[in-house]
C-alpha cells in the first residue's frame, strides 16, 4: 500500500544556475546549463533597439545642456519622443552645449551637438538658425523641448512664432497624436491634437525605457545668423552662502560623523558651495533649521553634492532626489548613501576633509579666480 | 540737454486668484507695470479685453489710467496690442498670464508682428540711451546680463525682485479709459477641448510587452548605477580622488 503511493524524488534532475543555486526544471535532463552561464543571474540584457530599419520619418528634441549634460527634463523630452515615434520614425536630438553621456537610454537615434552653445550663452537669434536649419534637414513631424528656465522654452517659443507653427507649452499629458495643458492656471485641462512644436513640462515621462536608440553622431547645424539685436553680456552668479538651500548648484552637507564645523565651512568655502546638514547634526544644534535637507527639511536639486558623514537615511535621500553628482565621505563602506553615490571614499571625514583643504590651498592660482571665471 | 522720453507700454491682463478663482490683477503684469512706472514717470497701461473690476487694481498700484482695447469675445488679442504699440520704444509684459491659456507666448508673437527684439525672464531692466540692460533669471542661483536694442519687447518673471505698492487713493484717482474698438482678427476654430482639472494627468510611460519569467526578472534586476568606492590609500590620495571626480566631471574649474 505504502509503496505505491507516488512520492516527489528530492533528488529528481536539476541544473546549476552560474549563482550556484539548483532549478528544478521540467522536462530537464540534470547536468550544468550553459546557456544560464552565458547570461549572469540578474544582469538585464541590452536593450533592443526601437528603431527598426531605416528612419522614414523623424521626431525631433532640442535641448542645453549643462556641464555637458542634460538635466532630467531633457531626459524627459527625449524619451517621449521615443516613446511617441512609430517602429519606423527616428528620434534626431540636437544638443546646444557639450554633451559627454550617452543618450541612448533615453532613446536617441540621432545626436548633433552644438559645443559652446550651452545655456551659459544667449544667443537666440544664432540658436534659431540651428534649430530651423536642424528643422528644414529632418522635417520632423513634432519638435519636443523641455518647457525650462535655461533657455529651451525660450527657443521653442522662438521657434513656434518664427514657423507660425501651432504650440503647446507646458504639456502635462503626452499620448500618441494628442497633448493636454493646463488653463486658467490649472483649473482646467485643455487636450487637442499634437501641435508641431511640444514644450513638455517637468516629470510628465518615464525614462525607463525597455529599449534604446540607435545614438549615431550626425553633424551638426552650420547655420550662420547674422550679428543681431541681442548681446550676452555674461553671467553674474550669487554668493552660494547667500542663496536658498534649494537654488544652490554645490552643496556640502554634514552628518553626525562631522564634529568639526569650522573644518566643513572651510571646505564649503573653497568651493564656493552651499552649507547643509541631516537632521541628526541638526537636532544636535551644530546648525540651524533652515540648513535641514531630508522629507523633515528642505529638498534640494544642487548639480554636486558632497555628503560628510552622513549615513543616507531613506529621509534624506528623499530630499537629495534630484542632485545629479553625489560624492560621499564616510567611515562606513556599508552605508546605505554609498548606494546613491557616484563617488565614495571611505575613510575618517576630519582626515578627508583636511587633505581636501590641503589640497585645495595647493592651487596655483588664488582663490579670486573662481570668481573672475 | 534732457533725452527723450521714451514710450514706454505696459500690457496688463486680468489674473485669478489661483485658490478661490476671484479675478484680480496677474500678480506677473503687475511687477511689468511696477518696473515701467520705475522707467518712466508716465507710461501707457493697455488691456485688450473687458473693461473688467480687477483691471482697478493697476490703478492702485500705479498706473495713472488703463487703455482698455475692445475685443470681441473669441478674437486674437495680438492684433489690436499690435496696432496700439507701434512705435512704442519698450513694451513691458508679464512672463505668463493667470487666466486663459498661459501659454507664455504673445510677447514673441507680439515681438515678431511689430519686428522688435524680445527677451524673456528679465528681472531687472536699466536703459542704457537706445540700449536695454536687463538681468535675466536663470535657475540654481545664477543670473544672466543681457543687452537689447531699443525698442524691444520684455517679458518680466515672477520672481522679479520689485514690491509694488497698492495704493488706495491712486485707485479713486486713476480711471479706466475705453479706445475705439479696432478690427480684430478672429481667432480660427480651436481644437482645444478645455474640461474641468479634477482628473490628475497620466504619466506618459513605456507598454509593458514582457510576459512571464522576463516580467519578474524585471521586477528583480535593479537598474543600480554603482558608484566608484574609495576604499584604500591615505586621506590625501582620497581627496585627490574627490577633486578628480569634479574636475572630469567640469563641476569645479580649477
Amino acid at each position: 500500500m505504502n509503496q505505491e503511493r507516488k512520492r516527489l524524488d528530492p533528488r529528481r534532475p536539476f541544473v546549476l544556475s552560474p549563482a550556484g543555486l539548483r532549478r528544478i526544471i521540467l522536462g530537464a535532463t540534470g547536468g550544468f546549463d550553459a546557456s544560464l552561464l552565458a547570461a549572469p543571474a540578474h544582469t538585464p540584457a541590452a536593450k533592443p533597439l526601437r528603431l527598426k530599419g531605416d528612419p522614414a520619418g523623424y521626431l525631433l528634441v532640442a535641448a542645453h545642456s549643462q556641464r555637458g549634460m542634460l538635466d532630467a527634463h531633457a531626459h524627459q523630452a527625449i524619451a517621449a519622443a521615443a516613446l511617441l515615434a512609430s517602429p519606423q520614425q527616428a528620434v534626431a536630438v540636437l544638443v546646444f552645449g557639450g554633451l559627454n553621456e550617452d543618450l541612448r537610454a533615453y532613446g536617441a537615434d540621432l545626436v548633433a551637438v552644438l559645443p559652446g552653445a550651452d545655456e551659459q550663452g544667449f544667443a537666440p537669434e544664432q540658436e534659431l538658425a540651428s534649430l530651423c536649419e536642424f528643422v528644414t534637414r529632418y522635417a520632423p513631424a513634432h519638435v519636443f523641448m523641455p518647457d525650462n528656465d535655461i533657455g529651451d522654452g525660450d527657443l521653442g517659443r522662438r521657434l513656434a512664432v518664427h514657423l507660425e507653427a501651432e504650440v503647446a507649452t507646458h504639456v502635462v499629458e503626452l499620448k500618441p497624436g494628442a497633448v493636454a495643458m493646463y488653463w486658467q492656471g490649472g483649473a482646467a485641462l485643455a487636450r487637442g491634437p499634437m501641435p508641431l512644436v511640444v514644450l513638455i513640462a517637468p516629470d510628465v515621462v518615464e525614462t525607463g525605457l525597455p529599449f534604446s536608440g540607435a545614438g549615431e553622431t550626425v553633424a551638426p547645424p552650420a547655420a550662420q545668423a547674422p550679428p543681431g539685436r541681442y548681446q550676452n553680456r555674461g553671467l553674474r552668479e550669487i554668493a552660494a552662502s547667500a542663496l536658498a538651500l534649494e537654488e544652490a548648484d554645490f552643496i556640502v552637507a554634514a552628518g553626525n560623523g562631522v564634529a568639526d564645523i569650522p573644518t566643513l565651512e572651510a571646505v564649503a568655502a573653497a568651493f564656493g558651495a552651499a552649507v547643509g546638514a541631516s537632521r541628526v547634526a541638526v537636532d544636535e544644534g551644530k546648525f540651524t533649521r533652515d540648513k535641514q535637507i531630508g522629507a523633515t527639511g528642505k529638498t534640494v536639486s544642487a548639480s554636486t553634492y558632497l555628503a560628510v558623514g552622513i549615513s543616507g537615511a531613506v529621509q534624506h535621500l528623499q530630499g537629495i532626489k534630484a542632485c545629479r553628482h553625489v560624492i560621499a565621505i564616510n567611515s562606513d563602506a556599508s552605508a546605505p548613501i554609498t548606494k546613491r553615490a557616484d563617488l565614495s571614499v571611505v575613510g575618517d571625514a576630519q582626515e578627508v576633509m583636511t587633505a581636501l583643504l590641503a589640497e585645495l590651498a595647493q592651487r596655483n592660482w588664488p582663490d579670486t579666480a573662481r570668481e573672475s571665471v | 540737454m534732457m533725452p527723450p522720453q521714451l514710450k514706454i507700454a505696459a500690457l496688463v491682463s486680468v489674473g485669478r486668484n489661483p485658490a478661490s478663482g476671484a479675478p484680480r490683477a496677474a500678480r506677473n503684469d503687475v511687477l511689468a507695470l511696477d518696473a515701467a512706472l520705475a522707467l518712466a514717470p508716465e507710461v501707457s497701461v493697455l488691456h485688450a479685453g473687458d473693461a473688467a473690476p480687477a483691471l482697478y487694481d493697476y490703478l492702485a498700484y500705479g498706473a495713472a489710467n488703463v487703455e482698455v482695447l475692445p475685443l470681441p469675445a473669441g478674437a486674437d488679442a495680438l492684433a489690436p496690442l499690435a496696432a496700439r504699440v507701434a512705435g512704442y520704444d519698450l513694451i513691458l509684459c508679464g512672463q505668463r498670464a493667470e487666466a486663459g491659456q498661459g501659454s507664455g507666448t504673445l510677447p514673441y508673437r507680439l515681438a515678431k508682428a511689430l519686428n522688435m527684439p524680445v527677451v524673456s525672464a528679465a528681472l531687472e531692466i536699466t536703459l542704457l540711451g537706445d540700449e536695454a540692460e536687463i538681468v535675466q533669471f536663470l535657475p540654481k542661483g545664477q543670473r544672466r546680463v543681457v543687452r537689447v536694442s531699443l525698442p524691444a519687447v520684455i517679458a518680466l518673471h515672477p520672481l522679479a525682485p520689485r514690491a509694488p505698492r497698492y495704493v488706495y487713493a491712486s485707485l479713486r484717482a486713476g480711471r479706466l479709459l475705453s479706445a475705439p474698438a479696432l478690427v480684430a482678427a478672429p481667432l480660427p476654430a480651436s481644437p482645444w477641448q478645455s474640461e474641468p482639472a479634477v482628473k490628475k494627468p497620466q504619466r506618459l510611460k513605456p507598454l509593458e510587452t514582457r510576459q512571464g519569467h522576463a516580467r519578474l526578472l524585471g521586477a528583480i534586476a535593479t537598474e543600480s548605477k554603482g558608484g566608484a568606492l574609495v576604499r584604500e590609500g591615505s586621506a590625501a590620495e582620497k581627496a585627490r580622488a574627490i577633486l578628480d571626480y569634479l574636475r572630469t566631471n567640469r563641476l569645479i574649474e580649477f
